[in-house]
């Protein structure tokens, strides 16, 4: 009985539940179709059985009657199956109330509902309806979609109503047919025919006619606080001025051409009398009216998504600008920082200069003094022993205290004084048995070894002293070196030493430890590069605190670059802070600015960067590692210049 | 009995300098060096154990490991030093190490580096006779150390009573 090619799958319609109500149902849909075949079944996997056949038969429609229980848990069970998922489901129910269907509706899954008692063929009907449906969505060129026609004859899915059916047509259509039952009751209308620009309803205007618009376009203004606004213009719709009837009589817009339009104008008193006489006048404009607000009501709905759309633009636009503005100021910040570090540069180049002088003068006065101090000696009686204590003096590494003591201690038996052991260990005696001699001899030996020995040991001070200056001079010099272009053949080592020796009052009580490798010599601004130094050295320190250690390694990782990595000891960086280190921060106090950690690795960072290098800082407790990587090459944009 | 200052400094020019612009006090008091916070203590043992009195520090506030303002507190907690006067001699302490140094420690005086040794004498001699006086010591052992107007006045007193 089937109508069907040999192509085509066998269609089944289940109807799932038991009792007279599926009894009737399976009846009337057995009547209806030839070439669906319809099947009753107990529960869902009963139907999954019946349709799990060699042949594969596909389910267009599934029909659940109330006699299942629950409706939800019913097409629940059968969308487990795929076979099922995509049929179309119609509820039979001769209940009056449904609290079990909420999850086919939030699905999309209950297409038609029938309530027992139904006119004879009203579920048959739906059932073709929804056969139809479903043929043209899966299977749009089956031939059987033809078999479904109306009882006369109409295609499927053409509303009965007037209003339905007007709905459906193109909307110049509508307008025709409205102007055509409109001329049949007036009269035939004359056309008037606008150039663009012409305001054929104005805004807060009492409204006396409509205008039904036959060509062209309109669009659609209103004046508002921020200017003039075109709210609509595809959105228009064929008739101005209808829905100002509900405004009160008064046009909420401004209507204006925009190209030139042809307009039958009709007053109220006009259309009131054609409606009057044509009652299928009523369901066009109706029709017309319903479809121009449903467009309108579109435009606003996609106007408002703009809005939220726009808005959320605006955010983070605006979200964009505070992160920049937050910059612009930390860079104001940096620059000002780096102007000071510039002047403060120049100023100390300046006085390491002028220190050069003083310095010379020191360090010759220095070794005159213990050359004239030789020769006056060398006219003392005891001038050669003096000389010695001088010399030794001089030439000794300064004593611990405690040794110092402890030799005290040893001579004290043999002086008896406390006193003079301890001038016998300044005069340079500290041999027990020589003291012995010595007072022995002349006691008075011991003030002239004494002085002699004082003179000696100032003399070396003053020379540490003086070289001291010297060295700190010259690390100054290199520090405060001016920017310009990059200096080729740098050693790194050196500035490292130059910032240790430079920062060496941040760094005591630390342990230092050096571990240089071989490195080649490399192109940089090396004046940039101590800055980088002294920020993860004084870091480190400040990490420390006091005690502890630090050790820089350098190495050459590859032929192209050199790592120089600062580790230390310290109880190391809050996980939660450390990944924001490289932000610039900073705080402003008593007018003054002061930077934290993170505006100095900041600058650290850029300086690395800028020479194309990388700076990376891993920290855990005990072990904080700062690791700057250096191209050889020098930095990026110079190689560019440079080529 | 004799008073004791100590002089807490690790570089040795500076200690040198210290201890030699003290040397006229030599005689009348008892004057030792120490290079670090341990040896200050073993010096503070030695004092002890000759039954002198530890009445001056003057530490400098950089020291290898820890710094001149925590030794100073260190000695308020030890029996044997805690009625020292304490000084502090240094080129480096900030605000804040001073502040601590005043609070915590008691400090009486701060002494600038480069110092002026007149100066630095005046303040061993005003510290000193601080000492004598606040813990009613006898200062005719220690005269030649001691502010003489005021300890006349107290001398005086003394004898009137």
């Amino acid at each position: 009985m089937s109508v069907r090619d040999d192509g085509d799958p066998r269609l089944l319609s289940v109807v799932v539940g038991t009792g007279p109500i599926a009894a009737r149902v399976v009846e009337e849909l057995r009547a209806e179709f030839r070439f669906v075949e319809v099947v009753e079944v107990a529960d869902a996997t009963a139907a999954a059985g019946l349709v799990e056949q060699p042949d594969e038969p596909q389910v267009p429609l599934v029909v659940v009657t109330s006699t299942v229980g629950s409706v939800d848990e019913a097409v629940d069970a059968l969308d487990r199956f795929t076979v099922f998922a995509s049929a179309r489901v119609a509820l039979v129910t001769d209940r009056q109330v449904h609290d079990d269907v909420a999850g086919a509706v939030d699905r999309d899954r209950l297409d038609a509902i029938v309530a027992v008692p139904w006119t004879a063929g009203a579920l048959a009907g739906h059932a073709r309806s929804q056969i139809a449906r479903w043929l043209r969505e899966h299977r749009p060129d089956d031939p059987r979609t033809d078999l479904l026609v109306t009882p006369e004859g109409r295609p499927l899915e053409r509303p009965d109503s007037e209003l339905l059916r007007e709905m459906e047509l193109e909307a110049d259509d509508v307008t025709r047919q409205m102007l055509a039952s409109i001329e049949r009751v007036l009269g035939p209308r004359p056309r008037l025919r606008l150039p663009a620009g012409v305001r054929i309803t104005h805004q807060d205007h009492p409204v006396d006619a409509v205008l039904l618009v036959l060509r062209g376009s309109v669009a659609l203004d209103r004046t508002t606080r921020v200017g003039d606004l075109r709210l609509h213009h595809a959105s228009t719709g064929p008739i101005v001025g209808l829905l100002s009837l509900a405004h009160q009589r008064r046009a909420y817009f401004t209507a204006r051409t925009t190209t030139e339009v042809d307009v039958v104008h009709l007053s109220i008193e006009q259309l009131d009398r054609a409606l009057r006489e044509d009652p299928d006048l009523g369901a066009a404009l109706a029709a017309v009216s319903i479809r121009a607000l449903a467009r309108r009501l579109r435009r606003a709905e996609q106007l408002q998504v703009e809005k939220i759309e726009l808005n959320r633009t605006l955010d983070e636009e605006r979200q964009r600008l505070r992160e920049a503005l937050t910059a612009l100021e930390q860079a104001r910040m940096e620059l000002i920082a780096q102007a000071r570090f510039a002047t403060l540069g120049e100023l100390a180049a300046g006085i390491a200069h002028e220190l050069n002088n003083p310095v010379a003068a020191l360090e010759r006065a220095a070794s005159y003094l213990a050359e004239d101090v030789g020769r006056v000696l060398a006219t003392h009686p005891q001038g050669e022993l003096a000389d010695v204590a001088l010399r030794s003096a001089r030439d000794r590494p300064p004593r611990g205290t405690a040794e110092e003591r402890q030799l005290r201690r040893a001579l004290e038996p043999v002086t008896g004084d406390r006193d003079l052991a301890r001038r016998l260990v300044a005069a340079g005696v500290t041999d027990p048995d020589m003291a012995r001699q010595l007072l022995a001899a002349d006691a008075d030996l011991v003030g002239l070894l004494e002085a002699a020995a004082g003179i000696g040991g100032a003399v070396r001070n003053l020379e540490l002293a003086s070289r001291r200056i010297t060295g700190l001079v010259s690390s100054l010099r290199s520090y405060a070196r001016p920017d310009g272009d990059p200096l080729d053949d740098v050693d790194l080592h050196d500035g490292l030493d130059d910032t240790l020796r430079l920062t060496a009052h941040r760094l005591r009580g630390i342990e230092v430890a050096r571990d240089y490798g071989e490195l080649p010599r490399l192109r940089c601004h090396p004046a940039q590069l101590d800055q980088v130094w002294t920020n993860l050295l004084v870091n480190a320190a400040d990490s420390l605190d006091g005690s502890g250690r630090i050790t820089i390694t350098t190495e050459r990782p590859d032929d192209d670059h050199v790592r120089i990595r600062i580790l230390d000891d310290g109880p190391g960086i809050d996980p939660e802070v450390l990944p924001r280190v490289f932000e610039p921060r900073f705080s402003t106090k008593q007018g003054t600015v002061r930077f934290g950690l993170g505006l100095g690795l900041g600058i650290a960072k850029r300086i690395v960067d800028d020479h194309g290098g990388r700076l990376t800082l891993a920290s855990e407790p005990g072990r904080t590692e700062a690791c700057v990587v250096l191209p050889i090459d020098g930095p990026p944009d110079d190689r560019e210049a440079r080529s | 009995m004799k008073l004791a200052v100590l002089i807490l400094e690790d570089e040795p020019p500076v200690r040198d300098a210290l201890e030699r612009d003290l040397a006229p006090f030599r005689g009348a008091i008892r004057i030792e060096v120490a290079e670090d916070v341990d040896d200050a203590w073993a010096v503070v043992g030695e004092i002890d154990a000759d039954d002198d009195r530890l009445a001056l520090v003057l530490a400098d506030h950089r020291l290898p490991g820890t710094t001149g303002v925590d030794f100073l507190v260190q000695l308020l907690a030890d029996d044997r030093t805690r009625a020292a006067r304490k000084v502090l001699v240094t080129g480096q302490a900030d605000q804040a190490d001073t502040i601590r140094a005043v609070n915590e420690a008691g400090l009486d005086r701060y002494v600038a580096k480069p110092w002026d040794p007149d100066e630095l004498r005046a303040v061993v001699r005003n510290e000193l006779t601080e000492h004598v006086l606040e813990h009613r010591l006898d200062p005719l052992p220690h005269l030649a150390a001691l502010d003489a107007a005021r300890v006349m006045v107290l001398l005086r007193d003394r004898g009137d009573r």
